[in-house]
């Protein structure tokens, strides 16, 4: 009876070739994009121009046009800029941006020592060529994605295939896809390369929004879901704030509540499809096997469970769907028409509401009939309730041989099989159920005077496709400058607009706007290559300076606007987590698959939201393969201020707090870890305790210690060894002590001493200089 | 730009060599960067000045998870009872268009016993005969509105005032404006009393585009209430404070090199106040000093009451120490076999039989014994609710889930104590008259720690964002 759109959708992706000729609405849009017009537009909102390079005197200093454009700011106020970091300081700074992990000692001695010419090149191209690039290049667009595992919401249900975007965005930096293909693919995936998985994982970014399952107003929820997206696009691909103009005019830029709504019915038609079959891998095939035990245990207990349902299943069905706003029922009526009367909305609301009627949703039906006085009363509803409680606790019994994490599907934002799509209308105030004027599909007029050319496909409504066009096009003035300042705040820890999500008005305005302006556009013509973007980054003269305070330098600029000094960072959460298990030799070195659920506070209380993986090499994966579930943040990286998955984060927050140094000093993992460096560094530095704070320095800081901390490293052991020892005593000697592990060799050990090792290094680990990067 | 979103646009983005340089002086969050001297610590917790004098020092958010119904515990309707058993006149719900349905339709009543208590003549159910006595300091408010079908939206609007996560909590703008009181003690603290984390979790507590260091922290049951509090197993307090010294010392020797940088000076700062908070958040917990009858007046006798209660004596030594914004969450009980919250759809007489019986003796408690220890006129209780429950009836045993129309109350310092605001129908359906939603809590509140809920800002993604989104309206009606 119901129409399952998830299958007719299927076939639609089977028969890609079909579509091929949809390809060509591209290059109609393209050749629109030239129209722009230039009537009093805000900087940002003005074509992108190459600019002149300008005329410097330490003509030297500048190793690319970036240095150019920050040197003459700097030549301008007469500052110098700083001397270049020593190649240790270089190599732990470049690596903790580019992979976001500390180096190794061998990577540091090998560049140290490195005596041809082009050492720092070879460098940067290792770096740009390792899978570890795109992971941490990816973590920093997962964060614009609001990118997460789970929907958040009170249900916060599991979203078994969201990885698989995860992983696209990943290799996406990796390959290093041209920008604007990696935005068309995001976009409108489906539509513009019918037939790519891939680019049908992409819309990942799309269906990444925040969801409950259990809305009662699905016209309401369309309302929510829609203005994620578009706000999510605003934000994170054109750096402007198109959502204040969602309940009114925009108070500062010239964006009409119309333009809001006009930009929302682009995404009109697209509806959540989570079970487009996965190509088979090896993940595939283990999740399937997993899957078919657990079916087979308990293949008898869920067909009684639906037994018990299907009894009664079109009373359910009528009691559930009482239970719907006025607007949701008119729409979930139309099962009983045929097509032909059925809207495009309608298609979305039973779609939406299909994936919701769940076999256990409609046995409430039993439970909230139970009582003589309840509507739909029948005697045997208690008994048929608890029945079907009993063998779901029975159920439940066998979760544990259930596949704990995998798919073999795909999640992806898609339309329905038609191309019409729901109307759009301005709301009064933003308010869902308040409509005025329908709007069609258009761009912000202020900001171009381009019109969508919209094709439809044989499954859609093709309206993405010319958004998409529009934003990855290199006329759009936003999206070259918006990304390339996202990618200079990285290194920088400033934007050159600092308000890296707001380019409009509100927002501040470039500090260097020719720096601005050539970036971007150097951007474009290179590509869109991000790889080539970072390349010159990473090998400019401004990137290679000293982090060391000059007094003239901070006098002259104390918030260092014009980089005279190179800007010292916090690391990010998950550098810190990623670069301890770096020292500590635990990383485990995977790229990609199902997210992971390393150990918690056991007073977490997380319950059946946080069920930590079996396999323990899980526990050592990078942090952005661990599971975000938007309710229960990973403690461990959540105090360190990492991204919050409910919307945009645009960039992350430094906050100093004893939180912190509580979760650094005492996490009995992260303390784990120490005294796996503890014996990392026992082994490869020998007996000698010099040699071993040598070797400690070496690995976390990338240097050796100076005289003073040599020798209050070496007193410090000393006096922990006393303290220790009077420990021991008090306790009548039945005390365990905390060694150092991994040990090859331990009959040298004074146990003792080697506790007071694991302290030295704890502590060393929780200094100021190993949580920044300088 | 106006003068207060200039300084939070300099907070939001002033991340350079001088690092997140803040005066605390700045009256509402209000922060400004001091690069000229930029000495001063780096402390976005430092308190900060009030926009006018406050009332209240701090605030008890007892939110009844799962929505009580009112009209079984303050909403006295002879109507409703009168009328109980027949379908609901179509008078009644004019304007319900959006929202949920579903129900009998037919009005529903259970068997309660009313009486009007204190001077100011309150009615209440037998269900809250310890609360009763204590009619005369609270401040009702009958006529509280808001939007939603479900649980987790409302929620998420009664705590951040929006129905999509993202928003900071009410919490988190206070703890943002004013700072904190106790460096040794989170500012803004969330208590429940239950085996598992409130449901909808963390983002009911968050700061949603503030800081993160602005979010709450949970003190979860049990003698050690914060994560990571306790010192690995097998390290002992004197080689921890060894470990603590040689730290101080290493980065004293290498900020040397960083002079003017003072959020590695924070840092520093920081490993100081987790050692302090080692001590000082078990001890805020720690009940072992609390007498006999004090234990007895929050019903820590009785299994009953005994872990809320514990919930509630833990929020009375917060407040004693200056925490500002304390959010207790209340627990499900066993019901009817399940594990159930306020949110009786089914069963309602025994639902909400248990969980009054649950909360009213120690909520009780918590008024005598504020009152007692003089903190009664510095501390705010707000008692609220994601939202109410209708007069029809549903599944015959209980009641389904109302925006429109049901009460909360306040009590402490700067409330008119002993009153009611607003009202609902004659059948407790639907507010008439003035109403309150909960922006106008959130600035009513605001307004009681001494904030301009209008003047609280901070500039996020080009807008200056407030507590209270684009609307509220402090419930003057309510203060002394």
């Amino acid at each position: 009876m119901r129409h399952n759109f998830r299958y007719l959708i299927l076939a639609v992706f089977l028969s890609g070739s079909a579509l091929a000729a949809e390809a060509d609405a591209d290059k109609i849009v393209k050749s629109a994009a030239s129209k722009t017009s230039s009537t009093n537009k805000d900087w940002s909102w003005q074509p992108v121009a190459a600019p002149e390079l300008p005329a410097i005197q330490q003509k030297k200093w500048a190793r690319s046009p970036i240095d150019a454009f920050v040197l003459t700011k700097l030549e301008e106020k007469g500052i110098k800029p700083s001397a270049e970091a020593s190649r240790a300081a270089f190599i732990r700074r470049a690596t903790l941006d580019a992979w976001g992990l500390i180096p190794t000692t061998a990577e540091v001695n090998a560049f140290v020592n490195d005596k041809s010419p082009d050492a720092y090149e070879k460098l940067v191209d290792r770096l740009l060529a390792s899978p570890k690039y795109g992971e941490r290049q990816a973590r920093k667009w997962l964060d614009l994605a609001r990118y997460a595992d789970s929907s958040g919401f009170q249900g916060d249900q599991t979203r078994p295939n969201m990885w698989r975007y995860r992983d696209y965005v990943i290799n996406s930096f990796n390959e290093d896809k041209p920008y604007d293909r990696f935005i068309k693919e995001q976009l409108a995936g489906d539509e513009i390369y019918p037939g790519d998985n891939s680019a049908l994982v992409a819309t990942g970014f799309l269906r990444g929004f925040p969801d409950n399952s259990n809305s009662r107003d699905l016209v309401q929820r369309k309302y929510q879901i829609t203005t994620d997206i578009t706000d999510t696009v605003g934000t994170a691909i054109l750096g402007t704030t198109f959502e204040c103009a969602r309940c009114h005019n925009h108070k500062s830029d010239k964006i009409s509540q119309k333009d809001y709504f006009a930009l929302q019915a682009f995404f009109a038609n697209v509806s959540a499809v989570d079970n487009i079959p996965a190509p088979k891998g090896p993940q595939e095939v283990q999740f399937e096997k997993a899957q078919a035990k657990w079916q087979e245990a308990t293949r008898e207990i869920r067909e009684k469970k639906k037994a018990i349902v299907d009894a009664y299943r079109s009373e359910a069905i009528a009691y559930l769907f009482e239970r719907y706003s006025a607007d949701t029922q008119e729409a979930l009526r139309k099962v009983y028409v045929p097509d032909s009367q059925w809207t495009a909305r309608d298609r979305w609301i039973n779609h939406r509401y299909g994936d919701y009627q769940t076999d256990d949703i409609l046995a409430n039906f039993f439970r909230d009939n139970a009582s003589k006085d309840a509507k739909d009363y029948k005697p045997e509803y208690a008994e048929k309730y608890a029945e079907y409680k009993k063998l779901d606790d029975e159920l439940k019994k066998f979760d544990k041989i259930k596949p704990a994490k995998g798919s073999n599907t795909i999640s992806a934002m898609t339309e329905l099989g038609y191309a019409d799509a729901p109307p759009t209308h301005v709301l009064f105030t933003g308010a869902f159920d308040h409509p005025l004027d329908e709007v069609q599909p258009a761009f912000p007029a202020a900001l171009t005077s381009e019109k969508p050319q919209i094709v439809p496909t044989a499954f859609s409504s093709g309206r993405r496709t010319a958004l998409a066009n529009w934003i990855a096009s290199p006329q759009n003035p936003l999206t070259a400058r918006v990304f390339v300042n996202r990618v200079w705040d990285q290194y920088f820890g400033s934007g050159i607009v600092r308000t890296v999500s707001d380019f409009g008005r509100a927002g501040d305005k470039p500090n260097n706007p020719e720096l601005l302006e050539y970036l971007a556009s150097n951007f474009v013509k290179q590509g869109w290559s991000v790889k080539k973007l970072h390349k010159e980054i990473l090998l400019s003269s401004v990137y290679r300076q000293s982090s060391d305070y000059r007094e003239d330098a901070y006098k002259a600029d104390p918030e260092n606007k014009l980089l005279a000094v190179f800007p010292r960072k916090r690391l990010d959460a998950e550098q810190i987590r990623d670069s301890l298990l770096v020292a500590s030799g635990k990383l485990e070195d995977k790229v990609g698959g199902p997210s992971v659920m390393p150990p918690v506070p056991s007073n977490l209380n997380a319950g059946r939201f946080w069920e930590v993986s079996k396999d323990t090499s899980d526990w050592n994966r990078r942090s952005l393969y661990i599971f975000t579930r938007r309710s229960v943040p990973y403690p461990l990286l959540d105090t360190f201020d990492m991204a919050n998955a409910q919307q945009v984060h645009s960039k992350r927050d430094v906050t100093t707090t004893p939180l912190q140094a509580l979760t650094l000093f005492n996490s009995d993992v992260i303390f784990g870890w120490s005294q796996a460096l503890a014996g990392k560094v026992i082994s490869e530095a020998g007996a000698s305790e010099s040699a071993q704070v040598d070797k400690l320095f070496q690995v976390l800081f990338a240097r050796n210690p100076d005289k003073e901390e040599k020798a209050a490293l070496i007193a410090f052991l000393g006096s922990q060894e006393k303290l220790i020892k009077e420990k021991i005593k008090d306790s009548e000697g039945k005390l365990a002590l905390a060694v150092p592990v991994g040990l090859k060799d331990t009959q040298q050990l004074d146990p003792v001493r080697a506790s007071a090792f694991v302290d030295l290094v704890h502590t060393v680990a929780n200094s100021n200089e190993f949580s920044y990067r300088f | 730009m106006s003068n207060n979103s200039r300084r939070d646009f300099l907070f939001k983005t002033s991340y350079g060599v001088g690092g997140l340089a803040l005066s605390g002086l700045m009256p509402g969050g209000g922060l400004f960067t001091t690069f000229a001297n930029a000495a001063s610590l780096v402390d976005p917790l430092s308190p900060k000045g009030t926009h006018f004098p406050a009332k209240v020092k701090s605030v008890i958010w007892l939110h009844m998870d799962g929505a009580p119904s009112t009209l079984e515990l303050f909403d006295y309707k002879p109507d409703l009872i009168k009328l109980a058993g027949q379908q609901i006149p179509d008078s009644f719900l004019n304007g319900l268009k959006a929202g949920i349905r579903g129900g009998d339709g037919k009005l529903f009543a259970t068997d309660r016993t009313w009486k009007q208590h204190g001077e100011s003549g309150a009615w209440f159910s037998d269900l809250l005969p310890n609360l009763a006595k204590h009619a005369d300091k609270l401040a009702f408010v009958k006529s509280s509105v808001t939007i939603g079908a479900t649980h987790d939206i409302s929620i998420l609007k009664l705590n951040t005032g929006d129905l999509n996560p993202g928003r900071p909590s009410l919490g988190a703008w206070i703890q943002y404006a004013l700072g904190s009181a106790n460096p040794d003690l989170p500012a803004y603290v969330v208590l429940y009393n239950d085996k598992k984390e409130p449901t909808g979790g963390s983002i009911n507590w968050s700061s949603g585009f503030l800081p993160a260091v602005y979010q709450g922290t949970a003190f979860r049951p049990g003698p050690s209430p914060i994560l990571h509090l306790d010192r690995p197993e097998l390290i002992a307090a004197a080689q921890q404070q060894g470990s603590l010294d040689l730290l101080t010392r290493l980065n004293r020797v290498r900020g040397a090199h960083y002079p003017e940088d003072t959020e590695l000076q924070a840092r520093i700062r920081s490993y100081e106040l987790a050692a302090r908070m080692e001590v000082s958040a078990p001890e805020a917990v720690d009940l072992t000093k609390e007498t006999d009858a004090t234990k007895a007046l929050y019903g820590l006798d009785e299994d009953i009451t005994k872990s809320y209660g514990q919930t509630l004596l833990r929020a009375r030594r917060l407040v004693e120490r200056g925490v500002r914004f304390i959010q207790v969450v209340s627990g499900p009980q066993d019901i009817a076999g399940d594990s159930r919250n306020w949110d009786g759809h089914n069963d309602i007489e025994e639902n909400h039989r248990t969980h009054s019986k649950v909360v009213d003796k120690p909520i009780a408690g918590l008024l005598a014994d504020l009152e007692s220890r003089g903190l009664l006129d510095s501390t705010l209780i707000v008692w609220t609710s994601e939202f109410g429950r209708t007069s029809y009836g549903q599944s015959g045993t209980g009641r389904d889930h109302n925006p429109w129309g049901y009460t909360q109350w306040l009590a402490g310092g700067g409330i008119k104590a002993g009153t009611t605001f607003g009202q609902t129908d004659e059948v407790g359906l639907q507010a008439v008259g003035k109403t309150m939603d909960t922006y106008d809590l959130h600035a009513t509140v605001l307004q009681l720690m001494g904030l301009d809920h209008l003047k609280t800002t901070f500039l996020h993604n080009g807008r200056s964002e407030r507590p209270t989104v684009v609307y509220g309206e402090v419930i003057k009606e309510l203060l002394a």
